[in-house]
């Protein structure tokens, strides 16, 4: 099997260089310098999060707020640099901070024992509480954590929650990532509680009628009941800096302060009572979080689109080529890419090259989705390739045209044409697949709706519109193509 | 003009050309008849190296093209027109379009130049008003007649012509041996491969019987047709004729 060989040189290519020899961490003394010298701290946060973070419009602008973004500004400006927030998946802040994509993380983060084992905590600049949620016609039921016994009860998945919902006997748990699938989910009766941190908690019921909360009880050790900034190992005098930020915070009693504006903020987003103005309002007021993120979507896919069929022709041409290498590398390229989740490539793109560079979130994207389509379409532009009759190359290449040419205007423009729906729908699915770069914290369609869920209360509403404007746009798509495949057939 | 030497063409284990030796002249129209299978196809492709030979050299015009590199052979390819059963028109051009972008890409002829050599091709083998039309919507002695003067917009020395009416209607075979006599008269160097013994008759300075990898015989239309030596050649043309 000479395609295996080619594909374990490729693996051994990838670790080569991707894989720092040795890990880079711990510069004594230093982490606190290299912030000032970049004069900016990035801070990585998850802001689906009210009243910790969560999206406001202010001045007119849409950005992250909150308790937390108040904290983080105090610190930034302690340090004397500017801060700039990246906001990504609660699930891949640790990563990316490992990974070098952010300085510090800052997103009411408990500083579990599990997580101490990979990042260092600030001291805890938060005491919180935990509560469970439930729908508010069973207020009289639900009232402890006994009274929950054998039921179903929801958890944001690797969070601090999901370890204390054992302590509801014999309850059935159910892991989500987003907290506001757990909501619907509660909403609609599938699940008969949530476990919730409380001040978010809070939040939710206090915009929602249909939920109630209330403090559970759980045991915990000191630790989990508080939250803290993460930082990566070693950074010792970047967590003295900071730690002395949060110690005036404390003696100045600044978190009152910062969360009664949360509250403000919040309340900006608050909706009619009324059912049909709901929906009005609702377009009204979030349309600009659809809009940019439908813009997002399309930049993406167009770039991907554009890349793809670039290194897709490329590869399909090496896929060809009587060279034994060049054709072993372009087929381990396309099996491997072919053969691992795009999920993958993306969190990998984003986080392995955050240890070189720091790559935008959009940019990875959009070149994990461009490398993931170019193995696609090259094999789409390979079958395209194959299927020209031979006798079209050797017309050509009688009449005295080069290899080249006779690809380049007379086998390709013919193997397009038969390719044109394969093509077309490869490009009706990178619309739909480009969504997985939510996961790093690029703002297209699928991470604003979320975005919209959270500070909106509304969990339905949202989804339904997001799948009008896929459909929309894949619908045009579609027409679109169709125009062009009637303007190329000739036959 | 062409000579070919010692010329031997392996598939694999398959044997199809034999030791050929022959030459071609300024000039001359040779026809190549033969039983199917016999290596007619094979022989004519070899000639422009869309075969590649496995042993023997065949000389164009001074030049061994054997071993020749990619980028001269293609020059020489320029002077070598070929003309094929299944005509092998690009379906995404347009008749004129046909006869101009081999000139253009790959000649450097100015595309002005080209189109007037194009229009003045396409007149010439009875299509001036075909110009503006896709090959699918011409009938298949048109498309012959498009792919001839295609072989001819690049100014060719001589032409190789595959069975060029095997795949036509029988009303249509005329229309594309009249175009192919009319070349045939004007001087053009010809190699045919065909069926149409009448043609043969009528236009082959030379015939040439080929079967089972070997030329078996060769001589004036006359002479193969009316006094066969060879017993193969005999026994095939009682069957043909
Ligand atoms: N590309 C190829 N690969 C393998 N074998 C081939 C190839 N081309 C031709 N052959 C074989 O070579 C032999 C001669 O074929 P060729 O096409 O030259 O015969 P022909 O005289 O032109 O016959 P016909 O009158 O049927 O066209 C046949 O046995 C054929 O199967
Ligand atoms: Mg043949």
């Amino acid at each position: 099997m000479k395609g295996v060989k080619g594909f374990i040189a490729l693996l051994i290519l990838f670790s080569i260089l991707f894989i720092p020899a040795e890990p880079v961490s711990a510069e004594d003394g230093s982490a606190l310098q290299r912030v000032q010298d970049q004069g900016v701290l990035v801070v990585g946060t998850s802001a689906d999060f009210p009243p910790f973070e969560f999206y406001a419009v202010v001045d007119g602008e849409r950005q992250v707020v909150g308790m937390d973004m108040m904290i983080a500004q105090k610190i930034a400006d302690d340090l004397g640099v500017e801060l700039q927030i990246q906001d990504i998946g609660f699930d891949s802040l640790l990563p990316a901070l490992e990974a070098r994509n952010v300085d510090v993380v800052i997103a009411g983060m408990t500083p579990t024992a599990e997580r101490r084992r990979n990042v260092d905590f600030s001291d805890i600049y938060f005491r919180t509480f935990q509560n469970i949620m439930i729908r508010a016609e069973d207020e009289d039921i639900y009232d402890s954590i006994e009274s929950l016994r054998g039921l179903t009860v929801g958890v944001q998945s690797g969070s601090l929650q999901e370890e204390l919902a054992e302590q509801i006997p014999d309850a059935e748990i159910m892991s989500l990532t987003d907290l506001n699938d757990l909501l619907l989910a509660l909403k609609t009766n599938r699940i008969e509680a949530i476990v919730m941190q409380g001040p978010n908690a809070e939040a939710h019921a206090g915009h929602d009628e249909d939920l109630h909360t209330f403090v559970g009880g759980f045991e915990m050790d000191d630790d989990d009941q508080g939250s803290a900034i993460a930082f990566r190992k070693g950074e010792d005098s970047l967590v003295d800096a900071v730690n002395e930020s949060l110690a005036e915070i404390k003696e100045q009693n600044l978190i009152e302060e910062y969360l009664a504006k949360a509250g403000e903020y919040m309340a900006q987003t608050e909706l009619d009572e009324d059912g049909e103005e709901i929906e009005a309002g609702f377009i009204a007021s979030y349309w600009e979080y659809f809009l940019d993120g439908t813009l997002i979507t399309l930049l993406i896919s167009a770039s991907a689109v554009f890349f793809g069929l670039i290194l897709g022709s490329l590869l399909a041409l090496m896929r060809l080529s009587k060279v034994f290498l060049v054709k072993q590398l372009a087929t381990a390229y396309v099996e491997f890419v072919r053969g691992t989740p795009l999920l993958i490539q993306v969190m990998f793109i984003y986080f392995a090259s955050g240890m070189f560079f720091n790559l935008p979130a959009l940019t990875a994207g959009i070149i994990a989705v461009s490398l993931n389509s170019g193995a696609y379409i090259a094999e789409i532009i390979r079958s395209g390739i194959n299927s020209v009759n031979k006798g079209q190359d050797e017309a050509a290449r009688s009449l005295g045209m080069s290899k080249n040419d006779s690809m380049r205007y007379i086998v390709f423009p013919q193997a397009l044409k038969n390719i044109w729906p394969a093509l077309g729908n490869e490009f009706i699915t990178i619309i739909k697949e480009s969504s997985i770069v939510s996961v790093i914290g690029v703002g297209e369609l699928i991470f604003q709706t979320r975005v919209v869920r959270s500070i909106s209360f509304q969990g339905i509403l949202p989804l339904f519109i997001t799948m009008l404007i896929y459909f929309a746009l894949t619908f045009s798509l579609t027409k679109l193509l169709n125009f062009y495949e009637g303007r190329m057939n000739h036959d | 003009m062409i000579k070919v030497n010692h010329l031997k063409k392996s598939f694999g284990k398959n044997e199809v050309l034999k030791d050929i030796n022959e030459e071609f002249s300024q000039g001359e129209v040779v026809v190549v008849i033969g039983p199917s299978g016999s290596g007619k196809s094979t022989f004519l492709r070899c000639l422009n190296l869309l075969e590649e030979p496995s042993d023997g050299e065949i000389v164009f015009e001074g030049t061994t093209l054997t071993g020749l590199n990619e980028k001269d052979l293609n020059q020489l390819r320029q002077k070598m027109g070929m003309v094929f059963q299944q005509f092998n028109l690009f379906p995404h051009k347009t008749a004129k379009q046909n006869l101009t972008i081999a000139p253009v890409k790959s000649k450097g002829v100015d595309k002005h130049q080209a189109d007037q050599t194009a229009v003045k091709l396409l007149r010439q083998v009875g299509l001036g008003d075909k110009e503006d039309a896709y090959p699918a919507s011409l009938s298949g002695g048109q498309q012959q007649r498009v792919a001839i003067a295609r072989a001819l917009a690049m100014d060719p020395d001589v032409m190789l012509f595959d069975e060029p009416t095997s795949a036509l209607d029988p009303e249509m075979v005329g229309e594309v041996l009249k175009v192919m006599k009319d070349l045939a008269q004007s001087g053009m160097t010809m190699v045919v491969v065909t069926h149409e013994m009448g043609f043969a008759r009528e236009v082959a300075d030379r015939v040439l019987f080929m079967d089972d990898g070997y030329i078996v015989e060769s001589g004036t239309p006359d002479m193969i047709f009316s006094n066969p030596q060879n017993e193969r050649t005999q026994d095939f043309l009682s069957k043909v004729l």
